[in-house]
C-alpha cells in the first residue's frame, strides 16, 4: 500500500455534481470519493467538497495540469491545486501522462505523448516539479489514445514505466484505457500488464467505453465492459489489490448504478485476495 | 526547438483546423475538444441556450471555441468572452437583448465561483471615530456583480430558470441588476437605479462621502451590511 492509503484496498466512485446531495444523505460505504480537482477550485464547490470530506477519504484527480506540455508548467493552476490539497488533505492526488496545451493555448483534452525518450524525460521532470511544488507524491495515469503523436521509440508500457522511474512517482493504471489502446493500436493488453513493475502500481481506474467505427473511445459514459472486468482480474492477479475507482463522467446514471459497479469491483478484489490467501 | 514541442504544435494546428483532412483518430479528438468546450459554455449559459435553441447554440459555441484561444487548464473559467462574441455574431442580431442576458449569466457564474469573505467587522467599526466615517471606503462581498441593461434582462433570466415557462413577467427595461450569492447560489435581482449607482461607486472605491454625496441612504447601507452585500470597510490611516 502507498503511504496515506493504509489498510486494505477498497473501491471508490467518482462524485459528480448531480450526486452530491444523495451521497451526503445516504453516505454509502465507500473506501474513497474521487473528484476532479479543477471542479473544486471555486469557493462554493470547494465548500461542498468539505462536507464530503467530513465523511469520506477523497482522491483529487486533475485533468488540467498539462504535465506533458512543452509550455511552462502552469503556476497559477498549481497554486490553486496546492491550496485545495492543503484544505482537503486527500488520500491521493493524481494527474495524467498527457498534454493539453501548447503555445499558451489550452485544448482541455488529455492528448497522447509520443513514446520517445525525450518525451519521457520531459514529462518526468514536470512531474518532479509538480511534486516539489505540492510537497507530496503524485500518481500519474495512463491515458486512452486514438492516434499516435508521431513515431515512438518504445511501447506504451515501457514509456509509462520510464516516466514513473524517472520521476519517482507511482502509476494509476486505468484498466479500461489499456483495453481501449490495445484495441486501437493492436497490442495485447496482457503484454502491457506484464511490462509494468507491480511496485509502481498504486491505484486502478475502471470506466466505460464505446465503439466508434474501428476505434474504441473512452467515454466514461457506460458500465465497465466484460473484457475490461476480465483484464481487471488479470491486473489484480499480477499486481495485487489496490484502491480502485469507478469513473463515470458522461450520461451520468443513478447513483445506484455506480454503487453496483463498485460492488462488482469489490467482489473482484475479494476473490483475488481470497485466492492469494489460500 | 525540441521534437516534442514541434509535434505538439503541429498536432494542435491539425486539431483546430477543421478544413484539414484527418484520420478517424484525429476526428475523435476534434469532436471531443469541441464537445468539452461547448459543454462548458452550455453549463454557464443555460438561459442563452434556451432562448436560441439547441442547434443555434451548438453552432455559436463551435464558432466561439474555434475563434477564441483559451489559456487555462480550468474549464470552469471558460467563456468570459462569449457575451462579446454574441454581440458581434450576425446570426444573433435580431435578439438585441441576448448579449446582455449572456453578461448576466457570466456575472452569475463568477458570483458562484468567487471566494468567501469574513463577516462584517462591527467591532472594528465601533472603534472608528464617527467624524472619520466620511473617509471610510465600504467593501462589497467578492461575489457581488452589477449588471446594467436597456432590456428586461433580470425578468428574462428569471423566466428561463429551470422549471419556468420562459415567459417574462415584463418586457420593458432598463434593468439595474444586483447579483449576489445566497446559500451558494447566484441570485439576480433588480434594484432601484440610485441604489445600483451607489453600489457602483462603492465598487469603484469611492469614500462614503463621495459615494453618498447628498443622498440619504443610510438605511439602504444598513440593509446591505445585514444581507452581506457590503462585507467590510477600509479606513484611511489615522492622521496624528
Amino acid at each position: 500500500m502507498s503511504p496515506g492509503a493504509p489498510g486494505r484496498a477498497g473501491v471508490g466512485i467518482g462524485l459528480r455534481a448531480p450526486h452530491y446531495r444523495e451521497i451526503l444523505e445516504r453516505r454509502p460505504a465507500l473506501a474513497f470519493i474521487e473528484v476532479h480537482s479543477e471542479n473544486h477550485f471555486g469557493a462554493v464547490a470547494g465548500a461542498a467538497l468539505d462536507r464530503v470530506r467530513a465523511d469520506y477519504e477523497v482522491s483529487l484527480h486533475g485533468v488540467g495540469l498539462s504535465l506533458g506540455s512543452s509550455d511552462p508548467l502552469g503556476e497559477a493552476h498549481l497554486a490553486k491545486l496546492d491550496s485545495l490539497v492543503r484544505r482537503i488533505e486527500p488520500l491521493f492526488v493524481s494527474e495524467h501522462i498527457s498534454w493539453s496545451s501548447i503555445d499558451g493555448r489550452h485544448l482541455n483534452e488529455l492528448l497522447p505523448l509520443p513514446f520517445t525518450r525525450e518525451a519521457a524525460a520531459h514529462v518526468a521532470s514536470r512531474i518532479s516539479q509538480a511534486q516539489d511544488r505540492l510537497g507530496r507524491a503524485l500518481l500519474v495515469e495512463n491515458v486512452s489514445a486514438y492516434c499516435a503523436l508521431g513515431a515512438g521509440e518504445m511501447s506504451e508500457w515501457e514509456f509509462v514505466s520510464e516516466v514513473a522511474r524517472r520521476s519517482g512517482c507511482r502509476l494509476l493504471l486505468d484498466i479500461n484505457n489499456i483495453h481501449v489502446n490495445a484495441t486501437n493500436f493492436g497490442f495485447d493488453a496482457r503484454d502491457y500488464l506484464e511490462g509494468i513493475d507491480p511496485a509502481l502500481v498504486a491505484q486502478f481506474h475502471l470506466g466505460g467505453h464505446e465503439a466508434r467505427g474501428a476505434l474504441l473511445v473512452d467515454t466514461h459514459g457506460a458500465r465497465v465492459a466484460g473484457e475490461v472486468w476480465s483484464l481487471f482480474g488479470d491486473a489484480l492477479a499480477r499486481f495485487g489489490a489496490r484502491h480502485t475507482l469507478i469513473e463515470w463522467d458522461t450520461a451520468l446514471p443513478a447513483l445506484d448504478v455506480l454503487l453496483d459497479e463498485a460492488h462488482a469491483a469489490e467482489r473482484a478484489i475479494e476473490s483475488t485476495s481470497a485466492m492469494a490467501g489460500a | 526547438m525540441s521534437t516534442l514541442a514541434t509535434r505538439q504544435r503541429e498536432f494542435a494546428r491539425l486539431l483546430l483546423d477543421e478544413a484539414r483532412p484527418a484520420d478517424a483518430g484525429v476526428a475523435v479528438y476534434r469532436a471531443s475538444v469541441a464537445a468539452n468546450f461547448s459543454a462548458a459554455l452550455a453549463a454557464t449559459y443555460p438561459v442563452v441556450r434556451r432562448l436560441v435553441g439547441e442547434a443555434f447554440f451548438a453552432e455559436a459555441a463551435r464558432r466561439f471555441v474555434l475563434s477564441h484561444a483559451w489559456a487555462s487548464g480550468d474549464l470552469n473559467e471558460y467563456g468570459a468572452g462569449f457575451p462579446a462574441f454574441l454581440a458581434a455574431y450576425p446570426h444573433a442580431s435580431a435578439l438585441e437583448y441576448l448579449p446582455d442576458v449572456a453578461r448576466l449569466e457570466w456575472a452569475c457564474h463568477e458570483c458562484e465561483s468567487s471566494p468567501d469573505a469574513a463577516g462584517f467587522d462591527f467591532e472594528a467599526l465601533a472603534r472608528i471615530e464617527p467624524l472619520r466615517y466620511a473617509a471610510l471606503r465600504l467593501v462589497l462581498h467578492p461575489s457581488v456583480r452589477l449588471i446594467e441593461s436597456a432590456y428586461a434582462v433580470a425578468a428574462i433570466h428569471e423566466a428561463n430558470a429551470p422549471g419556468r415557462d420562459g415567459v417574462p413577467d415584463r418586457l420593458e427595461g432598463p434593468d439595474f441588476v444586483l447579483v449576489r450569492r445566497v446559500d451558494g447560489r447566484a441570485i439576480a435581482s433588480c434594484v432601484a437605479e440610485r441604489e445600483w449607482r451607489l453600489l457602483g461607486r462603492i465598487a469603484g472605491g469611492d469614500t462614503l462621502e463621495a459615494a453618498l454625496g447628498a443622498e440619504a441612504m443610510g438605511e439602504t447601507l444598513a440593509a446591505w451590511v445585514s444581507q452581506g452585500i457590503v462585507a467590510g470597510f477600509t479606513a484611511p490611516p489615522c492622521a496624528r
